[in-house]
């Protein structure tokens, strides 16, 4: 279940630290790397440096991965994960200060200094959006235009099933259908990326 | 339409939503549905568990508004599809979107002065045309920044960096630029045009070259970038396709200043692992650490290997076991791929993709004379000699670290043993000389001779004795360096 999805789950870990599972090395990148993006550029960073920082993260977290050992918590991974990711974003932006002599007062360091404890794990929301991004990404490839945009229009945007209905020159009884199939395939496809986790 | 069914059954309208229901009855139930909101009810708690929906809707709706953010750009998968066939139409796309029209119908269209015919490369950062300058009746090469990176202040500003960069550094293997327009839509620089092809093409195109023309191709690239290293400038993205070989003509030119940047500048983006392939960067880009003129020159040292295999030394299929790989491991011997190529060529090459940067070849100039002195040898052997250097670098690349490091420090100690047996017994034999000054004097005046006896023989027996001293202290020091390099490793771990 998405809800309470155990997130990354010791199966995609221990291919991790298989050497030659690059497979295992570019599903990880396919949900991190954005998401360490976005908690950088969050953080008031230029697009440049947030490439950097995430970069040696990840390089980090490839690094250590044979010496991580889950505390056997909820999230165990991505509090870790985030805890690196802090001290990265903290180290960058020290060095920056030093650098221009002026600290950034648009930058939230509040989050970067947090003690990284599951109430307070950032990455949950982040990570929850990274999955259905993957999800919606294969799942729009299944259906034909008007099925998706119907579901877009009417489920997501919330607009007047009547109206949408007219645009796209469908029954209002194909949009209902269209829209429930693809929250249905949507959900498969999400429960399916957790369970392989 | 069918009237006199009030409702669906649950398992229709199960079947209906997992496409299954055979037509008519799922357009008859399709059309029942715009009117029946019982039986819409019924289809919706079927397919949504709306919980789920309503936990999952505002999370769509926020990757809805920017799916760019959501997807993988900065470490590139290396399986990610080929661009080629694209061009043309992406040729096309651009000329109607960003180019004006031209006076001439067989032109793709205008930008600024110049006249613009074909598209003629793609990289990471923009695309290049072949352009006709009417006013000066030349043609050039015009290399425009990619509509979705013009957007982007960091990218505009790199590009202007590179041109910058590249007009900073005037000479014959670098690649000049005529003029630069950066305050435009989309920013591009205008270079000569060249009739070319890239050292990548040509690889893909021949396989591994001849031993001729590996030496001159490094020669001259190692030649162009010494001229950027003057400039205090670090290339950072030395591989096949930035270095262009002139067609007919023995020239070599470097190119792509793109993410070059002046040692002492931190407001670029610091290690550039931001498009293409990273089969070429050294160990130090790959870690994230900062880079100095010596990370150019593993990356010759990879460009080498490619030009005598026709592939890169590190290769896996994602970047990210790309930078494992140039982390980490020691690529194949070349002589089990090319068995033409000599094993001093392969010692040059090993001494350049040394991990640490202290013990490569130091600079590009060093590398020039070292390759032009080779291939002076390889033209002339009778009468040129190798550089001497050479036959004290080791014959294989170091061993991968730090797995096999002690390995690597055993076989070390055994050749300073060695060493030290054969100091001992050149001073035996010094002392024994030294003792009997006269025995292998040809003049008769003894007493004259004494003199510069012990003169000669000193500096003699140091000659002979230096390089081998030379090369244990080395050996000492990388030891040191390897312990050091694993102590740095165990402290910049994460915690």
């Amino acid at each position: 279940m998405f809800d309470d999805a155990p997130q990354t789950r010791p199966s995609l870990l221990l291919r991790l630290r298989n050497d030659r599972d690059e497979r295992a090395w570019s599903e990880f990148l396919t949900i991190y790397e954005p998401l360490l993006l976005r908690v950088m550029r969050r953080r008031g960073m230029q697009e440049c440096d947030a490439r950097d920082s995430t970069q040696q993260v990840l390089l980090r977290i490839y690094g250590a991965i044979n010496r991580y050992q889950p505390d056997g918590a909820e999230a165990s991974f991505r509090r870790w994960l985030f805890r690196v990711a802090r001290n990265v974003a903290i180290s960058f932006l020290s060095r920056q200060a030093r650098q221009s002599m002026s600290l950034h007062d648009d930058m939230d360091w509040s989050e970067l200094e947090g003690d990284g404890s599951l109430e307070s794990d950032p990455f949950d929301q982040e990570y929850r959006q990274q999955v259905l991004a993957w999800a919606l990404q294969h799942v729009q490839r299944e259906f034909h235009l008007n099925t998706w945009l119907a579901f877009v229009e009417t489920s997501v945007h919330g607009r007047d099933i009547a109206d949408v209905a007219r645009e796209l020159n469908m029954s209002t009884g194909s949009v209902y259908v269209a829209r429930s199939r693809v929250i249905t395939r949507l959900r498969t496809k999400v429960e399916q990326f957790e369970a392989d986790r | 339409m069918n009237p006199e069914v009030t409702h669906y059954g649950r398992d229709q309208i199960q079947q209906l939503l997992d496409d299954a229901l055979p037509e008519p009855l799922a357009t008859d139930l399709t059309d029942h549905l715009s009117e029946c909101p019982d039986c819409r009810a019924q289809l919706e708690s079927l397919a949504q568990d709306s919980a789920w929906w309503t936990k999952a809707k505002p999370d769509v709706r926020v990757v809805l508004e920017d799916p760019a953010a959501y997807s993988s750009s900065c470490l590139v998968l290396l399986r990610s599809p080929s661009v080629d066939d694209e061009d043309e139409s992406f040729a096309s796309d651009f000329a109607v979107d960003f180019l004006s029209a031209s006076d001439d119908p067989t032109m793709l269209g205008r930008l600024g002065e110049y006249d613009i015919l074909e598209i003629i490369g793609r990289g990471g950062m923009g695309v290049v045309f072949k352009g006709f300058q009417k006013e000066l009746h030349r043609c050039v090469a015009v290399k425009v920044l990619a509509p979705h990176l013009a957007q982007s202040a960091a990218a505009r500003r790199r590009f202007e960096r590179e041109a910058q960069a590249t007009a900073a550094v005037v000479h014959p293997h670098v690649m000049a630029i005529h003029s630069v327009a950066a305050n435009v839509k989309l920013p591009y620089l205008v270079m000569p045009f060249i009739p070319c092809e890239s050292l990548q093409q040509r690889l893909d195109r021949l396989g591994p070259l001849d031993i001729k023309d590996v030496l001159r191709i490094g020669m001259q690239a190692a030649l162009g970038l010494a001229a950027a290293h003057s400039q205090g400038l670090v290339h950072r993205d030395v591989k096949p396709a930035n270095i262009l070989l002139e067609t007919n003509v023995d020239r070599v030119m470097l190119t792509d200043f793109g993410l070059a940047r002046a040692v002492d500048d931190a407001t670029l983006t610091r290690t550039g692992i931001i498009a293409g392939t990273p089969q070429y960067m050294s160990p130090e880009q790959a870690n994230g650490d900062g880079v100095d003129h010596r990370s150019d020159l593993f990356s010759v040292g990879s460009v080498l290997y490619a030009m005598c295999t026709g592939r890169p030394p590190y290769r896996a299929d994602t970047t990210f076991g790309v930078l494992r790989r140039i982390r980490e491991s020691t690529p194949r011997r070349i002589c089990e791929i090319n068995p033409e190529i000599p094993e001093w060529l392969e010692r040059v090459i090993w001494k350049l993709l040394e991990k640490s940067p202290g013990d490569r070849i130091q600079s590009a100039v060093d590398i020039a004379t070292i390759l032009e002195q080779c291939l002076a040898h390889v033209q002339q052997p009778l009468t040129t000699q190798l550089p001497d250097v050479i036959r004290s670098w080791p014959t294989a690349a170091a061993p991968d670290l730090p797995a096999t490091a002690p390995a690597a420090t055993y076989a070390s100690w055994r050749k300073i043993l060695l060493v030290a047996a054969v100091v001992s017994l050149l001073i035996v034999i010094a002392v024994t000389l030294n003792q009997n000054p006269s025995s292998n004097q040809p003049g008769s005046d003894a007493e004259s001779a004494t003199v510069p006896a012990p003169r000669t023989s000193r500096p003699l027996l140091w000659d002979a004795v230096q390089p081998e001293i030379d090369q244990a202290s080395a050996e000492i020091q990388r030891m040191r360096d390897a312990s050091q390099l694993e102590l740095d490793a165990v402290q910049n771990t994460p915690d």
